[in-house]
C-alpha cells in the first residue's frame, strides 16, 4: 500500500471528511475517538496483519505514527 | 483443537424473547453533541440501532420462561417429558439457588428432571447446547430444554457510552430430543482463563463482596466514562485482539470438524459482538459475506449470551447446515456445526412486564415475612 492509499483508506477508517496529511495531527481531528480507535485497531488488523493496545494510541501522535505502525 | 461429535440429539425448536421497551440510538442525538452527522457516523461504523432493555421487575428467568412455554406449547410438547433442564445466564435471579432450579419450578417440570446452571456469556449457547448433545447421548435423556440469556443492557448504566449503545436483553428456549435416526452435530470450543478480569464484574461475589464502601465505587475509564465497579467492565481493546485471534480460526476448525466447505454451510450465526467486529471476522475468514448476517446487531443489539440464537430466531428461511461462533467472557469461545433440518423456528417474540410483577418493595416485604414464616 502507499502512502496516498493508506491516507484515502483513513479518511474511511476515520469516518472524516478533513484533509489528511502523514502530518495530521490525531488529537486535532474531531473524529479521533474511542470509535476511530476501533476502527484503525480493526483496520490495521485487517490490512497488515497487525495488533495494537491501547498503550500503542497513547504514543501515537499523528497519521504518520499510524503509518509506521502499519510497516509503511 | 478438541471435537466433540454426536450424532443421535436433534435440535427441534427455538424461540427468543425481548423484552417490550427499547432504545433506538436515533433518539440519543444528545450524547452526539446534538450533531445528527455524528449520530449517523456512530451508526455507519458500529451498526448502532435498536436494544431492547429489561424494566427492573424483568429478569432472565421471566424471559426464559415465557419463551419455553410459548415454545412449548407451539410444538405441543408435553412438559412432563422434560428430563433434562440446562440454563446458561450469568445474571441469575438469586445468588442461589441456581436458575434452572427457579424455572422448573415456574415450569412445574416433572420431578424426574436433572436440573443445572452454567454460568457463561457469549460462548454459552454453544456449550449449553454441547452439555445437553453430551448428556443426552448417555441415552439416559429423551427431552432436553435448554434456556439461555443475559441481561447486559438492564445492568449497564445508560451514561456509559462505551458499553450502553452495544448491549441489549434477551432469553430463549430451545427443545432438544435423543433420535434414533443419525444427526450429526460438531463441537469445537475452549478457554484462556488468564483473561479472566478482560470482561469482569470485579464486586459482588465472594472475593469481594458488596457493601457500604463498594456499593458508590467509580472508575473512570479510557474515554473519561464514569463507570460503577458493581456493573461491571470490559477490556474492549483487549476483547477485539483475542476475537480478532480466535472467532475467524474458530469458524475455519468447525468447518473442518464437519468436513464442510463454505460452500456446504446455509447460515454462519457469528456472535453479534458489535458490525465493525463481525465483518471483520467474516473478512478474515474469507467465508460469503452473504451467509453471515450482520444487521441482527443492529435490529437487536449484542445480546450476549442469546446472541447467536437471536440470529437464528432471525432467519426466515428454512435452515439445514449452519455453523455457530461465539466467544467472549471467561475468555472462553465455542463453535458448533449443525443439521438443523426441521427446525421449528419460533422466531422473535416480546415480553410484557406482568401488571402484577413484584415491585422491589413488595419483594422486599415478602421475604421479611418469609424469616418470619408468613408468606404472602
Amino acid at each position: 500500500m502507499t502512502n496516498e492509499e493508506f491516507l484515502t483508506e483513513m479518511l474511511d477508517v476515520l469516518q472524516t471528511e478533513e484533509q489528511l496529511s502523514m502530518d495530521t495531527v490525531l488529537d486535532d481531528l474531531d473524529e479521533w475517538d474511542s470509535l476511530s480507535v476501533m476502527a484503525t485497531m480493526a483496520f490495521l488488523e485487517k490490512s497488515f496483519g497487525i495488533k495494537t493496545t491501547m498503550k500503542d494510541y497513547k504514543e501515537m501522535k499523528t497519521i504518520g505514527d499510524i503509518a509506521k505502525k502499519a510497516g509503511l | 483443537m478438541t471435537v466433540a461429535f454426536f450424532n443421535h440429539t436433534r435440535i427441534c425448536g427455538i424461540k427468543t424473547v425481548l423484552p417490550e421497551h427499547f432504545i433506538d440510538i436515533d433518539d440519543e442525538l444528545q450524547y452526539f453533541d446534538n450533531n445528527p452527522k455524528k449520530l449517523a457516523r456512530a451508526k455507519k461504523m458500529m451498526g448502532y440501532g435498536r436494544r431492547y432493555i429489561a424494566d427492573e421487575r424483568t429478569t432472565v428467568t421471566d424471559m426464559a420462561v415465557y419463551a419455553a412455554e410459548k415454545l412449548l406449547l407451539e410444538m405441543k410438547i408435553d412438559r412432563n417429558d422434560i428430563d433434562l433442564l440446562i440454563f446458561v445466564n450469568q445474571k441469575p435471579d438469586y445468588p442461589e439457588p441456581c436458575d434452572a432450579c427457579v424455572a422448573h419450578g415456574k415450569l412445574k417440570l416433572n420431578k424426574n428432571c436433572t436440573s443445572l446452571d452454567i454460568n457463561l456469556g457469549c460462548s454459552g449457547y454453544v456449550h449449553g447446547l454441547l452439555t445437553a448433545h453430551a448428556l443426552m447421548s448417555s441415552g439416559a435423556y429423551k427431552t432436553c430444554l435448554l434456556l439461555v440469556g443475559d441481561l447486559c443492557a438492564r445492568t449497564t448504566d445508560q451514561t456509559n457510552r462505551k458499553g450502553a449503545p452495544v448491549f441489549g436483553d434477551a432469553a430463549s428456549a430451545t427443545v432438544l430430543t435423543y433420535t434414533s435416526e443419525e444427526r450429526n452435530a460438531y463441537f469445537v470450543t475452549g478457554t484462556d482463563g488468564t483473561g479472566w478480569n478482560k470482561i469482569v464484574h470485579p464486586l459482588g461475589g465472594m472475593r469481594l463482596p458488596l457493601d457500604k464502601d463498594t456499593i458508590d465505587l467509580y472508575a473512570e475509564d479510557t474515554i473519561g466514562n464514569r463507570v460503577l465497579l458493581h456493573k461491571g467492565i470490559m477490556k474492549g481493546e483487549d476483547v477485539f485482539n483475542f476475537t480478532m485471534d480466535v472467532a475467524p480460526a474458530l469458524l475455519k476448525d468447525t468447518m473442518k470438524a464437519a468436513n464442510w466447505t463454505a460452500d456446504d454451510v446455509d447460515l454462519f450465526a457469528i456472535h453479534q459482538a458489535n458490525k465493525q467486529i463481525v465483518e471483520n471476522i467474516i473478512a478474515k475468514a474469507e467465508i460469503p459475506p452473504e451467509k453471515a448476517p450482520v444487521d441482527v446487531f443492529s435490529k437487536y443489539a449484542n445480546n450476549s449470551t442469546n446472541s447467536v440464537v437471536t440470529v437464528l430466531c432471525d432467519q426466515t428461511n428454512p435452515l439445514k447446515n449452519v455453523v455457530l461462533c461465539a466467544f467472549g467472557i471467561g475468555l472462553s469461545w465455542g463453535g458448533a456445526a449443525l443439521d438443523l433440518s426441521g427446525l421449528y423456528n419460533g422466531g422473535i417474540a416480546h415480553y410484557v412486564t406482568p401488571q402484577d410483577a413484584p415491585s422491589r418493595e413488595r419483594q422486599i416485604k415478602y421475604w421479611i415475612n418469609f424469616f418470619k414464616g408468613e408468606e404472602e
